[in-house]
């Protein structure tokens, strides 16, 4: 027995730890590729405030006096100038906002309901609500994490301590994830984190290629730092190495693409995400609406033809994608964390 | 799980006035090693005995301490503290409205009790519950306790705690209060107490069990030399008694109900549905159909509940029948449980033999429905209903302590010898006015158990709360209990939301000690700690 509302918890648990994992991930990488990057040749610190989405709420806390296109300037950076000045995004790094505020705001910004700390806190507050359904050392290690973060938080906001203290959150939510595969019962608790889980990874997945090829795509072939870039895109998402191995060709727009959106064995691919969704889902009573949704956001994956998607339309399909993934969501959602059996009473129950 | 004990001196019946017992006790021999300063003054000291040497039971544990010398054991206690945070053993306590959670206050020192005491200790505790519980089946049937005499009518039906909805209910076996966490109380002669039957829901015992996990982890060596007796069968009694009172023949779906997340005991809620195996539900979780029966909303549908261990007062439970607009309960739970559809822990309505009206009759209620003497003593008790202690009480309200009759968790309770005039004044207004709503006791001055505060070693006021299970199929008492315990010096108010903290409690066995205890007669190759298997399957 599994009650609606442990399984709404542990699915935002899962979500939420998601979230904090990448996002730390993000953060790391595009540390260092900035520092790889000559002065001028950066892309500035925007692009992480609009793959976390957070850049209208950054620039409404850090007004930009020199920057006309005021808040949302970022998520467009430097793609809607075409092909030209794809890296006259350096400029914006002058202009644009400082490592300092980025960073902190992303990490553990008060001001930012979507920071790194922040998703530890939820996932922490939602696995205390389902204590009785994840393992106990499940949650002391999420608890254990959250304290440490916090305790840290000095840490966070120079380069060299920036280092440590997302190594921690990386390396904590990998050890509640290997709790979790080592000791949870693969029952339906566990079915709801892991679907919570592939569902964030594949929404941050498109964020990531969102917002990264929005700079990169126009530059063509000849472009000295492409291989950098897209570098940078798989690392972020710990994809570089097992794209190696699994594509040996010359790494580019077009392979990094087929591989993060329809690789099967890497976990992190969308269609992988999916695949995984689908057989969590498949253990579930009543699952077909969320299945056909599943079924739906696999299809609209593996049927781009995507190294034309280089050339134009990267930006319409992962909208398309993430339109899928949201719906597969509201299905799960509506299914089992709103249902309406006999006798439910939707208003009795407090949100 | 809120007493407040603010007793300071002892006056037995009046006669004796307090400061005979706080004169200090004359030939007392220089302490033993571990703290060369320790001194518990006119008080029992659970470790200490009069001489200043350690109690038998304590020895090996105050040579150890001597070995560790002041830095060792704040370094023990640093690691506890450290523990208890990273589990994430937490309690709310409430600054304005905003509940905050604090960690929990563990101090390392254990109480030490012995086996054999505690077996008395033990037999006592069952005895009362089981003459309580027969108390709250006749005075919801046929009141024989009333009509002999034994207790007055306006106990019964004057009491704020009598639900007119629990007459002529059945519940399996008879008993309605399977849980109890009772208050026990050492005062200067070394006579045990109980201060209070909490039977409505009383809270508590997963601090206990976390505390003697920590305690394991922080002493290893002292669970090796010593037989301490295990508390972790608890949850497998628990889980046994929550099944046996199940109304369907299947596998039972037990639940623990709580009122969320906010409540100051949500950590315990959780953890006890944890260690079940259970689903922990609020009151929105659930559902009474017209077929009577209680249903989950689960991720398949509706699930027929058939046990709840409910941790919401009474008067929560069910809007259909109680308060109207609480958010907390089921409505139609009690029609439910009144048909037999659903078993509930403790059932509604055990709260009437638990009010300190009832507490002066406990003993009366024990001879009446088992035909025995009481095995623990209880606090005398006048009741300012009747006259003669009025008037003995209102000329002595500087020596006692005055409790309203029908509140717990410590409210409204004056503490005469610690009170300004102002207040006596007022209290004696209240009890002229309504005299049948208060009670008066003497003031017991609790016992002492050395204690960590700032580095140094001190003699600290301490009580204690076992819990008790009883159900169709047998009595069962935790080995040992948690002892709570005031952190100021001289300080008697032990409540953790009052700064108070907590000790682990050993209950240990003289006669067989672990396999490398000294002075075993079988020493090695014993078993070590016990016989009893201290994993108790829970089902």
């Amino acid at each position: 027995m599994l009650l609606a509302r442990m399984a709404e918890a542990v699915y935002w648990a899962g979500r939420y730890l998601e979230r904090a994992e990448c996002t730390a991930r993000f953060v790391q990488v595009h540390t260092d590729a900035h520092v790889d990057m000559p002065v001028g040749e950066d892309v500035g610190w925007e692009p992480l405030l609009a793959i976390v989405g957070v850049d209208t709420e950054f620039a409404e806390r850090h007004p930009s006096p020199t920057e006309a296109g005021g808040p949302g300037t970022a998520s467009k950076l430097g793609g809607a100038d075409g092909a030209g000045t794809a890296r006259g995004a350096g400029g914006a790094t002058k202009l644009g906002a400082a490592e300092e505020d980025v960073v902190e705001f992303i990490l553990h910004s008060k001001d930012n309901p979507s920071s790194i700390l922040a998703a530890i806190a939820v996932a922490r507050e939602n696995l205390r609500t389902a204590r009785p359904v994840v393992p106990r050392e499940a949650w002391e290690a999420c608890n254990n994490l959250w304290l440490a973060c916090s305790d840290h938080l000095d840490e966070a906001d120079s380069r060299e301590g920036r280092v440590q203290w997302l190594r921690r959150v990386i390396a904590g939510c990998q050890w509640i994830n290997g709790i979790l595969l080592g000791t949870m019962s693969r029952d339906h608790a566990m079915s709801f984190l892991s679907i919570g889980q592939n569902l964030e990874r594949a929404d941050l997945t498109t964020r990531v290629l969102d917002v990264r090829s929005e700079s990169l795509h126009p530059s063509g072939g000849d472009d000295p730092y492409e291989v950098v870039h897209w570098m940078a895109v798989l690392r972020s998402l710990a994809a570089y190495q097992p794209f190696r191995r699994a594509m040996p060709a010359r790494l580019q727009g077009g392979s990094t693409l087929r591989f993060l959106l329809q690789d099967d064995r890497f976990p992190r691919a969308v269609s992988a995400c999916l695949a995984e969704t689908r057989s969590h889902l498949k253990g579930l009573a009543r699952a077909e609406a969320a299945l056909d949704a599943c079924t739906n956001a696999s299809m609209v994956v593996a049927s781009a033809a995507v190294p034309r998607l280089t050339l134009g339309g990267l930006t319409e399909f992962l909208d398309e994608v993430q339109a899928a993934l949201a719906d597969v969501h509201d299905r799960i959602d509506e299914t089992y964390f709103r249902p309406t059996f006999v006798g439910w009473q939707p208003d009795s129950v407090a949100s | 799980m809120a007493t407040v004990q603010t007793h300071q001196g002892r006056i037995t019946g009046g006669v004796e006035a307090a400061h005979d017992r706080l004169a200090p006790v004359d030939g007392r021999e220089p302490t033993a090693a571990a703290w060369p300063s320790y001194d518990p003054g006119p008080f029992y000291d659970e470790l200490v005995g009069p001489t200043g040497k350690p109690r038998e039971a304590s020895e090996a544990l105050w040579r150890h301490f001597s070995d560790l010398g002041p830095e060792g054991l704040a370094e023990r206690q640093e690691a506890a503290d450290r523990e208890m945070r990273a589990v994430g053993v937490t309690f709310t306590v409430y600054e304005g409205t905003a509940g905050v959670d604090r960690p929990w206050p563990f101090d390392i020192i254990p109480r030490v009790v012995p086996s054999n005491e505690w077996a008395t200790i033990e037999s006592g505790l069952v005895q009362r519950l089981n003459a309580l519980n027969l108390f709250i089946d006749d005075v919801y049937h046929d009141q024989r306790s009333v009509k002999s005499g034994i207790v007055p009518t306006e106990l019964v039906a004057g009491s704020p705690n009598f639900r007119r909805e629990c007459m002529g209910v059945d519940p399996p076996g008879g008993i309605w209060a399977h849980i109890c966490g009772s208050d026990l109380i050492r005062d200067a002669d070394g006579t045990v107490y109980v201060l209070e039957d909490n039977l409505r829901v009383p809270s508590g015992v997963s601090y206990l069990l976390e505390n003697r996990m920590v305690a394991k982890h922080v002493f290893p060596e002292m669970f090796r030399h010593f037989s301490i007796e295990p508390v972790d069968p608890y949850v497998g009694r628990l889980a046994n008694l929550l099944a046996s009172v199940s109304p369907s023949t299947g596998d039972p779906t037990i639940v623990v109900l709580t009122p969320g997340i906010y409540n100051a005991a949500y950590f315990e809620h959780a953890f006890l549905a944890q260690q079940l195996g259970v689903e922990l539900v609020e009151g929105s979780d659930l559902v009474v159909l017209d077929d009577d029966c209680v249903y989950a909303r689960t991720i398949e549908g509706l699930q027929q509940v058939d046990v709840i261990y409910r941790r919401i007062d009474d008067l929560y439970l069910d809007p259909e029948v109680f308060l109207p607009d609480s958010m907390l309960g089921v409505p139609g739970l009690i029609r439910a449980w009144q048909s037999g559809r659903v078993a509930v822990v403790n059932a509604p309505g055990a709260g009437i033999a638990d009010d300190k009206k009832v507490y002066s009759y406990v003993p009366d209620i024990i001879r009446f429905f088992l035909d025995e003497e009481p095995i623990l003593a209880t606090v005398p008790t006048l009741r300012c209903s009747d006259e003669d202690s009025r008037h003995y009480v209102l000329g002595n309200l500087e020596r006692l302590v005055v409790k309203p009759a029908n509140e717990s968790g410590g409210y409204g309770v004056l503490v005469g010898p610690s009170a300004t005039p102002d207040q006596l004044a007022h209290a004696a207004k209240q009890i002229e006015s309504q005299p049948t709503k208060w009670v008066a006791q003497p003031v017991i001055p609790l016992s002492t158990a050395p204690t960590l505060c700032d580095g140094e070693v001190g003699p600290r006021h301490v009580d204690l709360r076992p819990f008790t299970l009883l159900g169709p199929e047998g009595a069962y008492v935790t080995r040992g209990g948690l002892t709570r315990v005031a952190r100021q010096a001289g300080c008697l108010v032990v409540n953790s939301s009052q700064g108070g903290g907590s000790k682990d409690t050993w209950v240990v066995n003289l006669d067989r000690r672990g396999p490398e205890g000294d002075a075993s007669p079988r020493a090695r190759g014993a078993p070590t700690l016990s016989e009893e298997d201290p994993d108790d399957d829970p089902r």
